[in-house]
C-alpha cells in the first residue's frame, strides 16, 4: 500500500516538474534560434567559397538533460507494448536543439558567420546497475569560419 | 527529394544552402520480440525481428529529416550522416542529419 | 554562394498528443493485460491440477515441521473432531487427514499438502466451545477437499513465472515492483474465492455435525481480536473481511435451522493445551 502511494507520488512529481522544465525550456530554445538565425550550421565538409582570407576555429556545444520518473515509467510500459517512445523523443530533440544554439553561442562570441562539418555524438549516461539511463548527453561539434577583418 | 551522403554531385550545382536539417526516431521493443530474441540467444541466427525495428526506425529518421527540409523549401538533402545510441533501457534512438540544398542542373 | 538558415516548423521531431493521455491509456492497457494473462493461467493451472490424483500429493516430500506432534491426548481428541467431519463432508477415501498439533503461540491454523492440518495453541486457546473448533476444522478440511493447497502452488509457480518474464523487461526496481504487485494483487483475488468456498463447505458440515450453526461466529471473532489496529483493505488481503465472513455466516444460519446450545469443549482441553508447551 504505501509502495503505491510512493510510486504514484514520484510519478506526480516527475510529470509536474518535468513539464513546467520542458515548457521553458523550449521557449528558451525558440528565442535564442531566432537571435541566431543569421548564423547557419551546415552538414557539408567543404566550404566551397574560400576567395575571402579568414580565420576557422573548432566549436563545441554540449548539454546534459536528465530523464524525470514519469519519462522513465512510460518508457517502461512501452519497452512491454513496442511503438515510439514520445517521451524521450521530446528530451532528446531539446537536448540536440540546446548543444547546436551553445555551439552557435560559442562561434558568435568569435565573431564567426557560418559553422562547416557540423557533427554530433549523443550518449546515454547509465546509473546504477547498467540498466538504468539516468540522462543524455548530446555533442555538438564544427568548424566555425570567421571573416577577416576589413582593413 | 535527393537524400545522399555525398557532398559534390556530379552534373549539379548547388544554389543555396538551406541549413542543417535533422530527423530522429526513439523506437523500444516489446515484451514479444524481447522472448525472441532470448531465445535466439540460445539457438543463434539472425534477430529478425530486431532488424526490423531498427530498419522501421531508420526510414522514420529519413523521413522525418525529408519533411524538415521540404519545409525550408530544398529538393536535396547532402552530407547525410547517422547514428545510433541508447538513451533509454530497451530502447535506441536513430538519428540522421544533412545539409538541406537547392540543387540545379549545372 | 548564398548561406541561409530558415526557420524549421516545430512538431516534426516530436510526437503531437498529450502525454497523460498516452499515460493512461498505455497503464491500463498494461494492467488489464496483466490481469487477463493471470486470469488465464490460473483457469489452465486449475484444469491441470484437477487431474493430479491425490496419491500424487503424498509422494511429494513435504518439509519437515518438528515442533508439530500428532500423538497424546489432544492429538487424538482433534483426529476424533476430524474423522467426523471428514465423514460429513463425504472426502473421497484415499483423502486421510493427519491433524498436527503445534505448541506454539502463534495464532494460525493451515492445512497442506497430502492433507496434513496444522493447528496453533495460540488460536486453539481463544475458542471458548466446541461449536468454533469443529468450524475451523472444518474450513481446514474443506481446503484439502477442493485441493486448493496444490492448486496455490501451481498457481504460484506458473504465475510467478509470468511475472518475472515482465519483470525482468521492466528495467527500473521500483517500477518492476509496481507491475509484480498488479499480477500479485490479481492472484490475492483469486485467493480469496477459495476462501469463501472452504467456508461455505465448513458451515454445511457444521450443520450436518450439530443440526445449527451456533459457536462458528466465536471462531471469527477470535480473528478480530487478535487484529492490531485497523484491518488492511480487502483489495490487499488474502482472506476475505472477518466482518463479511460473520455476515456470510448469519446469512447461512437464517436459511438453516437456529437452536442456539452450544457444545462446550472437553474439561481437560486447557490442562492438555498447558502440557503441551514444547
Amino acid at each position: 500500500m504505501i509502495d503505491l502511494i510512493i510510486f504514484l507520488s514520484l510519478l506526480a512529481l516527475g510529470y509536474g516538474f518535468g513539464r513546467h522544465a520542458e515548457n521553458r525550456h523550449y521557449a528558451s530554445i525558440i528565442k535564442r534560434e531566432k537571435k541566431l538565425r543569421k548564423l547557419p550550421a551546415i552538414a557539408a565538409r567543404t566550404p566551397t567559397e574560400l576567395s575571402k582570407p579568414n580565420d576557422s576555429c573548432l566549436v563545441v556545444g554540449s548539454v546534459v538533460i536528465s530523464v524525470d520518473y514519469f519519462k522513465r515509467f512510460i518508457s517502461v510500459l512501452r519497452n512491454l507494448v513496442g511503438g515510439r517512445v514520445t517521451s524521450y523523443e521530446s528530451l532528446v530533440d531539446r537536448a540536440r536543439r540546446e548543444a547546436v544554439l551553445r555551439m552557435k553561442e560559442q562561434a558568435q562570441a568569435m565573431g564567426a558567420d557560418l559553422i562547416f562539418n557540423t557533427k554530433f555524438e549523443t550518449a546515454g549516461i547509465h546509473q546504477g546497475n547498467g540498466n538504468q539511463i539516468g540522462s543524455v548527453e548530446v555533442l555538438a561539434y564544427g568548424t566555425a569560419i570567421i571573416p577577416a577583418q576589413q582593413n | 527529394m535527393m537524400v545522399t551522403n555525398i557532398e559534390i554531385v556530379p552534373g549539379k550545382r548547388i544554389t543555396k544552402h538551406l541549413g542543417l536539417v535533422q530527423g530522429s526516431s526513439v523506437r523500444a521493443k516489446h515484451v514479444g520480440r524481447d522472448i525472441m530474441a532470448s531465445l535466439k540467444n540460445i539457438f543463434g541466427g539472425e534477430l529478425v525481428g530486431y532488424t526490423e525495428l531498427l530498419q522501421e526506425s531508420r526510414d522514420e529518421a529519413i523521413a522525418r529529416m525529408v519533411e524538415q527540409a521540404e519545409a525550408v523549401g530544398a529538393n536535396a538533402v547532402l552530407n547525410v550522416r547517422f547514428s545510433t545510441s541508447s538513451v533509454a533501457a530497451g530502447a535506441a534512438e536513430l538519428f540522421a542529419y544533412g545539409t538541406a540544398v537547392t540543387l540545379e542542373k549545372m | 554562394m548564398e548561406y541561409s538558415n530558415p526557420e524549421i516548423p516545430e512538431g516534426i521531431n516530436t510526437s503531437k498528443g498529450h502525454p497523460l493521455k498516452e499515460f493512461i491509456w498505455l497503464t491500463s492497457g498494461v494492467l488489464a493485460s496483466i490481469f487477463a494473462v493471470i486470469l488465464l493461467l490460473v483457469v489452465f493451472v486449475d484444469a491441470l491440477t484437477s487431474y493430479i490424483p491425490f496419491s500424487v500429493e503424498k509422494e511429494i516430500p513435504l518439509p519437515e515441521f518438528e515442533v508439530g506432534i500428532t500423538e497424546g491426548p489432544l492429538p487424538e481428541y482433534l483426529q476424533s473432531l476430524a474423522d467426523r467431519i471428514i465423514e460429513v463432508e463425504g472426502l473421497p477415501d484415499e483423502m486421510d487427514i493427519t491433524v498436527h498439533y503445534v505448541g506454539d503461540g502463534t495464532v494460525n491454523a493451515f492445512a497442506t499438502l497430502a492433507g496434513h492440518v496444522f493447528l496453533f495453541r495460540g488460536l486453539l486457546e481463544k475458542l471458548p466451545n466446541e461449536n468454533a473448533l469443529v468450524m475451523l476444522m472444518a474450513h481446514e478440511i474443506a481446503h484439502v477437499k477442493h485441493r486448493h493447497p496444490i492448486k496455490s502452488l501451481g498457481r504460484g509457480l506458473i504465475a510467478g513465472l509470468a511475472l518475472s518474464v515482465i519483470s525482468t523487461t521492466a528495467g527500473d526496481a521500483v517500477i518492476s515492483n509496481f507491475l509484480g504487485e498488479a499480477g500479485y494483487l490479481t492472484i490475492l483475488k483469486y485467493s480469496r474465492e477459495m476462501e469463501s468456498e472452504a467456508d461455505e463447505t465448513a458451515i454445511k458440515a457444521l450443520q450436518s455435525i450439530y443440526g445449527h450453526l451456533a459457536g462458528a461466529e466465536d471462531l471469527f471473532k477470535a480473528f478480530q481480536d487478535e487484529k492490531v489496529g485497523l484491518e488492511p483493505p480487502e483489495f490487499f488481503s488474502t482472506h476475505p473481511l472477518t466482518d463479511d465472513r460473520i455476515a456470510e455466516m448469519r446469512n447461512a444460519a437464517e436459511k438453516y435451522a437456529q437452536d442456539n446450545k452450544v457444545t462446550p469443549l472437553p474439561s481437560e482441553f486447557k490442562t492438555w493445551l498447558l502440557t503441551d508447551e514444547k
